[in-house]
Parts: C-alpha cells; structure tokens; sequence
C-alpha cells in the first residue's frame, strides 16, 4: 500500500528492442519516464538500468519508492517458443496417453489430410504413472500405492527433468493423492519445480488441466530464477518495495504467489494493455469500449462494458488450450509486420506469416523484400517519413517496391489500390474479431468506443471504427507503452473456484465459505487492508445438459438472472429447462489503483507542424501534422491530419475530427454524427 | 444494377471470404455453447454452411461427407415462394438422395433476404442423440430398415411471419426418448441459424448484393479450377481402378467391396464411376452416398492447408459425371437401413485415397473408420444414453506420420472426469493402442485402448467396429494398420469377444469393457524409418520392443539403439509391394 513516506510507483514493462519505466509519484501525480535497450540475456539488468534512469530524472531516491510494478513475458515466451523446463507428469495408472490422445479430434478449421497433431510440451516418454484412484464423487477407490509412487520418483530422477506436474483423475475432489506426490517428489528432489494441478486449477477435464499444471511446471525454474533476481536487484538497489506482476487476470500478485502459479503470467504483458485502457478510458469517462492493440504480428482485441474487465477460462496461449482465468480477448494474426502475398489461385492474403523482427518491413531497409502491413500504410502516406522523434528514416520507396512486386503486379493492380488492398483485409480480419467478441457478449459494437493501442494500432483505429459503425476512438496518451499505464491502474486480483456437483444451498455456502477462506489468506499474503478488500461471488451456470456456462454474479435471483442473460446472449430461453451450477468462484481483490491520468495544461490552438500528402481512396490530400505533445486540453483539428509521437503515429482520415482531452487522451470523432 | 456487371475484386473477395469464415464461426460458437446433448456439446456432431441465392454451398465446412442441401427444400417449396424469416428442416436420407445420409442428422435451412431480394442461405445441422426408433440412440446394428432408425422428417417449413410450426415440433420430440435434450438442441440450431442470417444480410448490405451473387460466384469457380488443374495434375489419360472393403453388415453377410474407377478422358472430363460395388446389404452399413460426396472429398484434399481456398460446391463441379448403381451399397434402395454408414463412408474416403496412390499421387495410406459404442440402461432409477465415439489411428502420409487417436474432424472425446460424472461407468484404462499404426517410413496413426467399468446394475451395449478382418491398408511398402476387437471381462474366466456389429450386449455392474480400436495404414517401407522415430516410438507406448525389431528391423537395448544389431537386421530388407493389407499386393480387392 502507498504511503506518504513512500509514495513512488515504479512500471517496468519489458519490450523486445526496449525497456520503459515510468515513474509516478501517488501524491502528487506527476510522472516520469525513461527508455533503455533491453538486455535479453538477463532481463532484470536492464530493469534496474531503467529504474536508476527513471530516479535520477526525477530526482528521488529508491527509499521513497513504494511499489515496482512489471509485466514479464518470460513465461509466454517459453510457451510460445516451447522451450520451458524438461519436465515431466505424474499421472493416474491407465492414463499415460492423456497428453497424446487430446480431446481426439482433428479442429474444425483443419484440413484432415495434411493435419498434424501438435507435439506434447511434454513427450509419452516422460509421462508416468502411479497407481491410485479416487471417484467422480472424492471417494478414494484405490489408495495411493506408494511403491508406484517411489518408482515415479526414480524415473524422474533417471529421466533427468527439471520440473515435474502432477495431474491425477478428479483431484479436484480430493487432493491429498497429489499433495502426497508433491511431498515425495520435493523430499527426493529438492531443486526441481513442483506442480500440482490442485494448486493451479481444481476443474474438471483432464486433459486441459494436465496442460495448465504442465505450462506451470515447465516455465517455473525460469520465472522463479528470474523474480528472483529481481528481488535481488532491487534489493541492491536499496528498494525493499514489493515487487508486484501482472497476471493475465489483469490484476497483480506479489512475487510469492507467482512464483508457486507462473502460468498465471502468461498473458502479463497484453493484459496490463488492456487495463491501462480501461483506466485511459475510464478517466476520460468512456467506459464502454473495444479495444484493438495491434502489434507486429498480431492484434489482441477485447470489450468491455460499464468499465468491467471480462475474464474467460477458456483461454489460449499458442497450440494450447489454458483454462486459467485471463482477460477475454482475441488474439488473431494480423499485426504491423504481417505479410501480404498473392495464392497461386490468385487470392490476395495478409497474414499470419509475418516479417518478424528480422528483417521487418521492407521501408525498414533491413533487407525485407516482401510487402507488409506497415509498407502499405507508408505506400499511402500514413506514416510520416521519419519515426521515433525522427531518429529512425523510412525508406518509402522499397515499400512500394515490395507492395508493387508483392501485390499489385500479380494482381494488375495500381499501386494505391494495391495498398489499399492489404490494408482493407487486415482490417477486414480485425472486424471479424470484434464481431467475435461482441456477439459472445451479446452487444452492439456500434455502442462503444474504440481505443487502438500499440505501436501500430493507432493508424487502424479510424479506419476499423467506419467498418464497425463506431463513432468515436480515444487514442490514450502513450499508445505504445500502455503497458506501463496498465500496471499502474491495476489492483491485486485472485480468484478462487471449485466444481461443484451439489446445488443443496447448504453446499454451495459450504463451498463459498471455504474459497472465501483461501481469499481471505491470500489477502493476508498480499498484506491487503481490510478496507481494500473485495470479494464477489459468481457462479458458473448452465442449462442442465448445455456445453458453456455463463459467469452470473451470484445471488437468491440468480436463476432469473441467468435466463436474463441466456436470451439477451443467445437470442431464447428455456424457461422448462433445468438450470445447474457447474463452478463456483470467488473473485478477491486488494485496491491500490489510483488515478493515472495526466493532466494536461490547456491548450492554445492545434498548430500543425507541417504537411504531409495522404493517398486517400477519393484522391491525395495533404494531411496537417501534429505533434502529439505540442497538443493542449481542448485544442481541436479536423482531418485528414496525422499526430505523431514518440511511440505511435494516428492517421486521422477526412471526415473525422480531433480533440485533446484534459485526461491527455486524443479524442476523434465522425464529423456530422452524435457521440 | 445489372448482375452481370457487378464484379468482385480481389481484395473484396478475400474481405467476403472472411467476413463469411467469421459467420460461419459465430454460428458454432452459439451451437457450442447452447446445445444440450453431450453429442453435440462435447462430441461437437454438428457443422454450418453458407449457400449463394440459388442454394448451391459457396462456403463448407471442412467435413466432406456433405451433398447439395438446398434441393431438397426447393422441391417442396419452391425458391420463388420464400420469405424473409422462414426456415426449412428436414432429416429425409431417400427424399434427399444422401444429402443427409442418416436420420439423426438434422438439417435447419433459411433463406436470407436483403431489401425483398433473396441473396443466399444458411444452414445448420447436427447429429441429435435420439430420434426414437428400435433402440435408445436410434442407431441400431439390429436395424433392417430405415423406419426402425428413428423418426424421418421430409422437408418442412418450421417458421413462417414469425410464427413457429410447434406441431411439428411436438410430434418430432414426442417421438424420442429425451424430448428435452431435443428441444434444447433444436433451439441452440435455431438460434444458430437465425445468428447466421442476420450475419449474410450485414455481409450483403454492405457491399451489395450483386457484389455478394459474384463473390460467391468466384469462390465456387476458384475452388473447382484449383480441384480440375489438381485432378489434371494426378490423373493420366486412361482409367484408374481401386477397390476397398468393409468386413461386413453385422447380419452375417460381407466382406462388401467398394470398386471405384476415375476415367480421365482425352477431353480432360473425369468421370468417377463406383457402379461395380456390390450389392447393398440387409444390414445397416448402406451409405446413400449423395453424388456430391466423392468430388467433396477428392476437393478437400486437393485444396490442401491453402487457408484462402474454400471448400464448396467448387469441388464436386470439378468430376464431371459420377456413375452409381442403384441397389448397391452406395446407393440402397428404399427403405434399406443406413444407421452405420459411417463405416462405409469412411472406408470410401479411404478407397478415393487408394484412386489418387495407384494414379502415382501422395494421398495417405487408409485410416480406420471411427467406433462408436452406445450403453443403454438405467441407474439410480434414471434411465441413461452413453453413446461414447472413440478415436482410431489415421494413415501415414508421404511427409508425416499417420495421426493418432483422433475420430473425426471437430468431434471430441468425453473426458474420463466428465463421463464418470455424466454415466454409470468408471474408465479403467483409456491411452493409445500399442502397435496398431501400421509400419512404414512414415508409421500410421494408433487407435486408442478403453477400457470401462460398468457401475449400472445392467446396460445393454450396442457395439460398431469395422476393420477387424480388413484392417486399413499401407501403401508405398507401409503395412496396414492393426484391427481392433471388442472384449468382456478380458483376462478373466469370463472373458467373450463381442461381435464386431453388435447390439443387446448383456453387461452387468462390475464387468469390464475394453475396445481397442485400428490403426493407420503405413507409408513408405518400414526399414527407411529413422531409428531414433523408432526409439521413441518404442519410449512413447506406440510400439513395442518386439515390433520395433520385427516390423522395423530396430533393435533397441537398455532405452537406445543397438546400432551394430540394427544394421544387421535392416541388411535382411524385406520385399515389399505398392499396397499392403495383412500381406503386399500389387493391386487391392
């Protein structure tokens, strides 16, 4: 909790070229940042660089900090990269295959003949079993035979791993069979990371929670190693602040929890994007919203109604499924980088290969010959010749030479049209997701705001928001670093759930009882105060029979409010149909948020700094350039215009208007139009 | 704005194409989360698609197994007489010439109108666990006609003005045995289908609808272009000849042999002629197979993992003439039963396969087709329906190994947690089937060991396993795949060999069940496997010690591979043939 002796937040947020700090003091609410190269070989080198960086600017000593905030993508890189610990899983005796077999279907999207099946983060090799059985009820069928248990533990010890996950049937319903495998195994091989699937995600269905307890075990030795380091460091550094990660439920956890459920971080870095739009909006008194963050490869999008951030358990990171709760998004293929190619059926297709890091876009002038998303924009103009404060030049002419040999010559296309062309799909393809989203939820797209985000966000924004019938986007004041702006906003969050098969009342207060019993120590882990505590209870319904839940928050009325929810989703009801309760959550959180926003001095008039032509479908214009921080409270300009900044460029076409809120968010609107 | 000038570009096309995928995957993600049956919701039986104004399918699924949809509504009501809001149902295997091809698939059909023109069609359609007849799961080996499989639906408008045909309804859940479940999933395909109409009526508005009529024009003409120039590039001048079986109709007749030719002319026409299969049998393992389905499947596999290429009416426009001999076991006569034409209709994917392989392409070596076991009974008082489909070895193809365990494509396994607490039976043993993928350089995919306990007081199981005397064959020197068996009590004084199509299987609490179902056929010989893919092979549980050294002359000491004894056995290299099914053949029959 902040205090006055020690009032300093800390964000570090870890891109893959750069480090960024910001620095933010609780009472006053000014704030400072500070940029430094990544260091990938060892992450937390640069963090310290950055936070001693930020300090001095600032003039303030590390004693004064309160909180160090940081989203880490080390364990979604792993999982994404499949390069996690060598690992191994202890399952029940008859079930070596569950990693293999899957829910044994080829997707619905594959194609059948040429489909292969993923490979296992963990081969059948390594897959060992121990013999013991308990009931779909808890009943223990067969006790836990200890010389199978001390034979697994051998063959882990032969088997070389460093981590080892335990997935045993219907454990949710009585751990103490893995609880006495985790003993063994860390009594014989103290070193190696232990996961139970209890301690991670006590759901039903085997084989998904065996991946979540895997994904666990096998990223713990390096997020454990490296949070270690951290605290070291900043220890060193004469910081005893708490250090505190963004989990993919868009809340923080102090280093304790994380270190015994790292895959909890695994969406960190998009998710600490979303809450700081959710805070930029918020501030600026927009709580409904869509939020697109594209980045070079990909573009996560997600909504949220009435400033609420939803979460799902039916979350996916890579080739896997990881039913853990995370912020519910859509991450799909088409980012900055994505690539653009005409098939040998002369179909034109962007994304999902992209140009990577190396070599980029082609008006990067690393070598990249193939059109991409970003030398589209930079063919039309969008994109003013010089980026980063002008330390970075863009060849203009090799991106239209990629869009022109790419696309517009097999086509027969001319140039722009060509450019235009890659860019209606990608944006076409984001659409699609919003659409996606929105329906899961029942709503009208045309009813929120858009805030894009990410470095290249910012140019689509306008353009997605025509598609959608949207009228307003709030592009928030650091579009590239959000990241940072998210940790700030967020609180502590856990959540807390169980399967339950009862609906008497008694076992459901039962059941509540007792996950309020785990929120309340975690709460005492995280040395919450009781005024800053919050718990909700929800409960995951159903139609009895039907394959999804829904999350309703729980209350005498909750059957009602089900129904309410079904028909307003799905479009009916069953008003004859039992309703069933599958799961039962508590959702805890410890407050620290404060308010993030800048304040933004008025302004005097939006004077452009220049003028630059833009290719736009009804001809070329010059747009006005702005830059972003020469822009005050209330100044106002009309389109076509493009503001830049350090860390993003918005394109902002004709018809479409400008204005610089006092929260320091850019507001644009449709001209002509309400909202 | 005349239809003949409107024109799609490029980048409209591709945009349409998404903004139809994106459809398509709403529709399923309501069906997913609404439907009631653990067929549906877990098993994922039920598939979407898209049609142009005049109801031919611009945008499948990737399930070949569909024929033209749309025509049989158009007969009983004509196109003309549509209007915005309805929506047509049917189940009608014989009234549809096996555009449905069992009675338990239900088909939910409406037109989508856009400013009083009609601009395309949606479809849903999903495997209902029960529709009454002989047998809880209305699928019966026992059956021995079509009547007994459950209630047959011909085309029917369920909605009008706004108005739903609840009769109609009533009687069809009045005829199954779990009304509710019925219901609920006809409301989550209705629902699903109603999503879908208002998605094309946005798609059509938004770039118009002649735009639309000619993207999908486009589709269509792309997908057959790709499928003829593939066809071209496969098939010599001259006619191909494969022949595949199935064990038999569980009435004690069969082997039935699947005899299919592709005629290349010297005018590049194919014609695909099937009418020397044998004679349709009294069991139910008859497939109506629509004359759409060959060229559907052939498509799917042409057009490859191409994410821009759309599986459509494209593909069967691509073969010119497909020949059928009614009578036969691709084309029964009314009213022979069809409940288990699965088996038929898989091993037909795998004798189109066999076509492309004796034409010199790199089609995969045969698959098993899926197993499905229903246990009926009652527990606690309640009457219970497990009908539990169980994953099989796929073939190995020229560049990859056959897939494992898998049943279809989109269908899933019940998790053990989920049916332990759904049914009255405990799973003993559920993992790969050790030494089914047939051997090759690249092996073919297991199938799968289950093995259940039952906890009913009693159930009756109804049994469906082929490939037990023709297991999937190897191509290229793979061998085929091993055959599955069906088994009580095994390892017990008890122990009895279902038959392979089997319904009133007597199980009482506290018998075992184990299945084990087939494997791939292999690709490639045997020997030119990588040792190290043999070694983990053996580590994995796919293949046993002695199998690595029969099959694969590998032989394997103490978890690494004796390289010295390898050698000597790979210098004894057997002979092998183009195809293999228990023994190298030049030529299947």
């Amino acid at each position: 909790m902040p205090s006055t002796d020690a009032p300093l937040l800390v964000a570090v947020d870890i891109g893959g070229t750069f480090t960024d700090i910001t620095l933010r003091d609780g009472a006053t609410g000014r704030a400072w940042t500070a940029k430094t190269p990544s260091t990938p070989a060892d992450p937390s080198e640069a963090f310290l660089t950055g936070v001693s960086l930020v300090l001095e600017a600032a003039g303030e000593s590390a004693g004064r900090i309160g909180r160090v905030l940081h989203g880490t993508t080390v364990a979604t890189n792993l999982i994404l990269e499949g390069k996690g610990a060598r690992t191994a899983l202890i399952t029940t005796a008859g079930f070596r295959h569950v990693l293999e077999i899957g829910r044994q279907d080829i997707p619905r999207a594959a194609n059948l003949y040429g489909w292969v099946k993923p490979a296992r983060p963990v081969p059948p090799a390594r897959v060992l079993e121990v013999v013991e059985r308990v009931a779909a009820d808890g009943r223990v069928l067969t006790p836990l035979d200890e010389a199978s248990l001390a034979a697994a533990v051998a063959a882990c010890r032969a088997l070389g791993v460093q981590a080892v996950a335990i997935c045993l049937l219907h454990a949710f319903a009585a751990p103490a069979h893995e609880r006495r495998v985790a003993e063994a195994l860390r009594d014989a091989l103290p070193g190696i990371a232990v996961t139970a699937s209890t301690e991670v995600l006590p759901v039903v269905r085997e084989y998904e929670r065996s991946l979540a307890t895997i994904l666990n075990a096998q990223v713990m030795p390096a997020v454990s190693t490296y949070v270690g380091r951290l605290e070291e460091r900043l220890r060193a550094a004469g910081i005893a602040a708490p250090l505190l990660l963004m989990k993919s439920n868009g809340g923080v956890a102090g280093a304790a929890a994380i270190r015994r459920a790292p895959a909890v971080t695994a969406l960190s870095g998009p998710a600490a994007g979303v809450v700081g739009a959710q805070a930029v909006a918020a501030a600026a008194g927009f709580p409904d919203i869509i939020t697109v963050d594209i980045g070079g490869t990909s573009a996560d999008i997600c909504l949220m109604k009435g400033g609420a951030i939803g979460l799902t358990s039916r979350g996916r990171v890579g080739d896997w499924p990881l039913p853990l709760p995370m912020v519910d998004m859509v991450t799909i293929g088409a980012g900055g980088g994505s690539l653009a190619r005409v098939t040998a059926a002369g179909a034109l297709a962007v994304g999902p290969e992209s140009a990577g890091a190396v070599p980029g876009p082609a008006c990067y002038g690393r070598g990249g010959a193939r059109a991409t998303v970003t030398d589209a924009h930079v063919t039309l103009g969008h994109l003013p010749p010089r980026l980063l404060g002008g330390r970075m030049a863009l060849d203009v002419a090799a991106a239209a030479a990629a869009v022109r040999d790419s696309v517009a010559g097999p086509l027969g296309m001319g140039l722009h049209e060509a450019a235009r062309g890659i860019l209606a799909i990608a944006d076409s393809t984001m659409v699609g997701a919003v659409r996606l989203v929105s329906v899961e939820r029942g709503h009208d797209p045309r009813d929120f705001a858009l805030v894009p985000f990410g470095g290249a966000g910012p140019l689509h924004g306008c353009a997605l928001a025509e598609l959608l019938g949207i009228r307003t986007v709030l592009v928030p004041p650091s579009p590239g670093v959000l990241c940072a702006q998210g940790l700030l906003a967020a609180d502590l969050k856990a959540e807390f759930s169980r399967s339950v098969h009862s609906e008497e009342a008694a076992a459901v207060a039962g059941v509540f009882a007792a996950l309020e019993a785990e929120a309340a120590a975690w709460f005492e882990e995280e040395a919450v105060p009781p005024p800053a505590r919050a718990l909700r209870r929800v409960a995951l319904m159903r139609y009895a029979g039907q394959g999804g839940e829904l999350a309703i928050p729980w209350s005498a009325a909750a059957a009602a409010e089900f129904a309410a929810t079904h028909r307003a989703l799905y479009g009916f009801d069953l008003p004859d149909a039992a309703v069933e309760l599958v799961t039962l959550r508590v959702e805890a959180t410890g407050r620290l948020a404060g308010d993030i926003a800048t304040r933004r001095p008025p302004g005097t008039g939006a004077a452009p700094s220049g003028r630059h032509p833009v290719h736009f479908p009804g001809g070329t214009r010059d747009a006005a350039l702005y830059a972003r921080e020469a822009l005050g409270a209330g100044d106002r300009f009309a389109g076509p215009a493009i503001v830049t900044q350090l860390d993003a460029t918005t394109l902002v076409p004709p018809g479409w208007a400008g204005e610089m809120a006092a929260t320091g968010a850019l507001i644009l609107r449709r001209e002509g139009l309400a909202g | 704005m005349d239809a003949t000038t409107a024109r799609c570009d490029a980048v409209t096309l591709e945009i349409v194409r998404g903004a139809l995928r994106a459809a398509q995957a709403e529709m399923e993600a309501l069906v997913e989360r609404t439907a009631m049956s653990a067929f549906i919701r877990e098993k994922k039986d039920f598939y979407t698609a898209l049609f142009d104004a005049e109801g031919v399918m611009a945008v499948g699924s990737n399930v070949p197994v569909f024929g033209d949809i749309a025509a049989p509504v158009f007969r009983h009501f004509p196109k003309a007489g549509m209007r915005d809001g309805d929506l047509y149902w049917y189940n009608d295997c014989y009234e549809s010439g096996g555009a449905v091809s069992h009675s338990n698939d239900q088909v939910f059909l409406a037109p989508v109108f856009l400013e009083g023109r009609r601009v395309a069609f949606v479809m849903g359609w999903a495997h209902f666990a029960d529709i009454g007849g002989l047998r809880p799961g209305s699928i019966s080996p026992d059956a021995t006609d079509i009547f007994q499989e459950g209630v047959i639906i011909p085309p029917v408008r369920l909605v009008r003005d706004g108005e739903v045909n609840e009769a109609a309804l009533r009687i069809f859940y009045r005829n199954g045995r779990y009304p509710r479940i019925a219901q609920g999933d006809a409301r989550a395909l209705m629902a699903s289908v109603a999503l879908g109409v208002t998605r094309m009526r946005e798609v059509a508005a938004r770039f118009g609808a002649d735009i639309l009529a000619d993207a999908l024009a486009q589709l269509l003409a792309r997908t057959e272009a790709t499928v003829r120039a593939r066809l071209r590039e496969t098939f010599a001048v001259g006619t191909h000849r494969f022949t595949d079986r199935i064990d038999g109709d569980g009435h004690g007749n069969g082997p039935f042999r699947i005899r299919l030719s592709l005629t290349r002319t010297p005018e590049d026409r194919f014609i695909l002629d099937a009418t020397e299969t044998d004679d349709q049998s009294p069991g139910p393992v008859n497939f109506l197979m629509h004359p759409d389905v060959p060229g559907m499947a052939l498509g799917l596999f042409f057009l490859g993992g191409d994410p821009t290429q759309v599986v459509n009416a494209g593909c069967p426009r691509a073969i010119d003439a497909v020949r059928l001999r009614e009578g036969s076991l691709l084309q029964p006569r009314f009213p022979a039963p069809l409940g288990l034409r699965g088996l038929t209709m898989m091993r037909m994917l795998a004798a189109l396969n066999g076509l492309v392989a004796v034409a010199g392409g790199k089609a995969p070596a045969a698959h098993a087709a899926y197993v499905i076991i229903l246990l009926r009974g009652s527990a606690g008082g309640r009457p219970f329906l497990m009908s539990d489909g169980i994953g099989v070895g796929y073939g190995a193809r020229d560049t990859a190994d056959g897939i494992d365990a898998v049943y279809f494509v989109a269908q899933e396994n019940y998790p053990a947690e989920f049916l332990e607490l759904e049914y009255p039976v405990r799973l003993r043993h559920y993992g790969l089937h050790c030494d089914s993928g047939g051997p090759g350089r690249c092996r073919g995919g297991c199938g799968v060991v289950r093995e259940y306990e039952v906890l009913a007081e009693e159930a009756v199981l109804s049994v469906r396993i082929d490939g037990v005397e023709n297991p999937p064959w190897g191509a290229d020197g793979g061998r085929s795949g091993g055959p599955g068996r069906v088994v009580v009590n095994p390892g017990t004084a008890g122990e009895r060999l279902l038959r392979p199509l089997s319904d009133g299987n007597r199980l009482r609490r506290g018998d075992v069940l184990r299945i084990e179902t087939g494997g791939g056929g292999g690709r490639g010989h045997p020997f030119d496997r990588a040792a190290a893919a043999v070694l983990a092979d053996v580590l994995g549980g796919m293949v046993s010690l002695a199998a690595a050294r029969r099959d694969y002359g590998v032989a394997i000491r103490d978890g690494t591979v004796d390289g010295p004894a390898t050698a000597a056995l790979r210098a004894a290299r057997p002979a092998a043939l183009a195809f293999h099914r228990g023994g190298y053949a030049h030529a299947l029959d």
